[in-house]
């Protein structure tokens, strides 16, 4: 209805003044802001308009900009701009958390193996051990030999008390220590019995040939050399890693210790472990 | 009873027990503490710098006790511990020198 008066309101005085008529066909092609023109111009007698509405910006000359689109504009903006702060402080957060839970990317240590039981009571038909053998316990897996001057038998006797300590204080934990030998030329299966019965009674010591232990040490990414001439019945050292694996039931590595990580420290990991894993 | 005191070639069936390791282990202390006490480093040096029969009680028990592969392994690893000491001692003042 006001649209209507401005618009029918030059029409109705065409020749009033030149000036004027340019005017109000100017506003003609425009649409609402064409009062101003007519009502303020000078010289005109028209008593129509209200003087106290706001003199409003041309539309035609600055757009789809007005106060109310602007507002809109800072609205919007302001609103996607903290939705995507709060967004990425959440992925961020998740991220972080997903750190802390260990679900980042698992090494690919440990596979299939096929080896001679050592520690396997001689008439029982398990003289075989593979990695399906390592389903459903946890495992701590270990490769030696048995003439090593320290290292070895170090490592074997923290391994013996962890698995001492984390059966006192979960009885029911499947836990299975494992001793895999870096040296076969020299390790028989009854050298192995007997050097094992040294250490912790649930100890199952493993021996392949040449290439068997080779693959095996491959899928764990274990080095291990011995001299190149090497006489296999001769007294000589086998220069190798010396990580403790430690493998989930479901076969997956989780954590190798070193030799700087004591007895206590792979104790609480393991139980950490443990509680993450039954979750 | 050493399982490598008698031959050095015979002994491929022997495995040390763990009282023959500790048996090793205590006479390459003595030996290495005998060498401390006379400032010797190397292994074999003493008897350039002390003379014959310098530490050579507890070098004979020694070589009666651990394999000839555990006591070269024992005595490079001296050595190497020695300077790895002196780097690190090295490093240390490095350091403390950096941040002041």
């Amino acid at each position: 209805m006001l649209s209507l008066h401005p618009l029918l309101r030059p029409i109705a005085r065409p020749f009033s003044t030149g000036k004027f008529l340019v005017r109000s066909q100017r506003c003609l092609n425009g649409a609402q802001p064409m009062k101003r023109h007519v009502g303020t111009s000078p010289g005109s007698s028209q008593p129509s308009r209200p003087s106290s509405e706001p003199p409003r910006p041309q539309r035609n000359v600055i757009g789809a900009f007005t106060p109310t689109s602007a507002a809109l504009f800072i609205v919007v903006g302001v609103g996607l701009f903290w939705y995507f702060r709060n967004e990425k402080a959440k992925l961020l957060e998740q991220r972080e958390q997903e750190r802390t839970s260990k679900s980042y990317g698992r090494p690919h240590v440990g596979g299939p193996f096929s080896l001679v039981n050592c520690t396997a009571p001689p008439s029982s038909s398990e003289q075989r051990f593979t990695h399906e053998d390592l389903l459903g316990k946890w495992s701590l897996v270990y490769f030696g030999f048995t003439n090593c001057p320290d290292i070895c038998p170090a490592e074997l006797d923290k391994v013996t008390a962890v698995v001492n300590e984390l059966r006192q204080s979960n009885p029911n934990l499947p836990l299975l220590p494992v001793f895999i030998s870096v040296d076969p030329a020299r390790d028989t299966p009854s050298t192995i019995r007997t050097y094992l019965s040294d250490f912790h009674p649930s100890f199952v010591g493993l021996v392949g040939d040449h290439q068997q232990t080779k693959s095996v040490c491959k899928a764990y990414r274990v080095y291990f050399s011995t001299p190149p001439d090497a006489d296999p019945k001769g007294d000589y050292l086998v220069d190798h890693s010396i990580f403790v694996y430690l493998m989930d039931p479901e076969g997956r590595f989780v954590e190798a210790f070193g030799q700087a990580a004591d007895k206590d420290e792979m104790v609480e990991k393991i139980s950490q472990f443990v509680v993450e894993w039954s979750r | 009873m050493w399982p490598f005191s008698s031959s050095k070639t015979e002994n491929t069936t022997a495995i040390y027990t763990r009282e023959d390791r500790t048996k090793c282990w205590e006479a390459r202390d003595q030996y290495f503490t005998c060498l401390d006490s006379i400032g010797v480093l190397k292994p074999g040096d003493e008897l350039k710098s002390a003379g014959e029969g310098a530490c050579s009680k507890e070098n004979k028990a020694y070589e009666q006790n651990c394999a000839k592969s555990w006591i070269e392994y024992f005595n490079q690893r001296r050595v190497i511990a020695e300077a790895q000491k002196d780097r690190l001692a090295q490093a240390n003042t490095q350091a403390a020198n950096a941040t002041r």
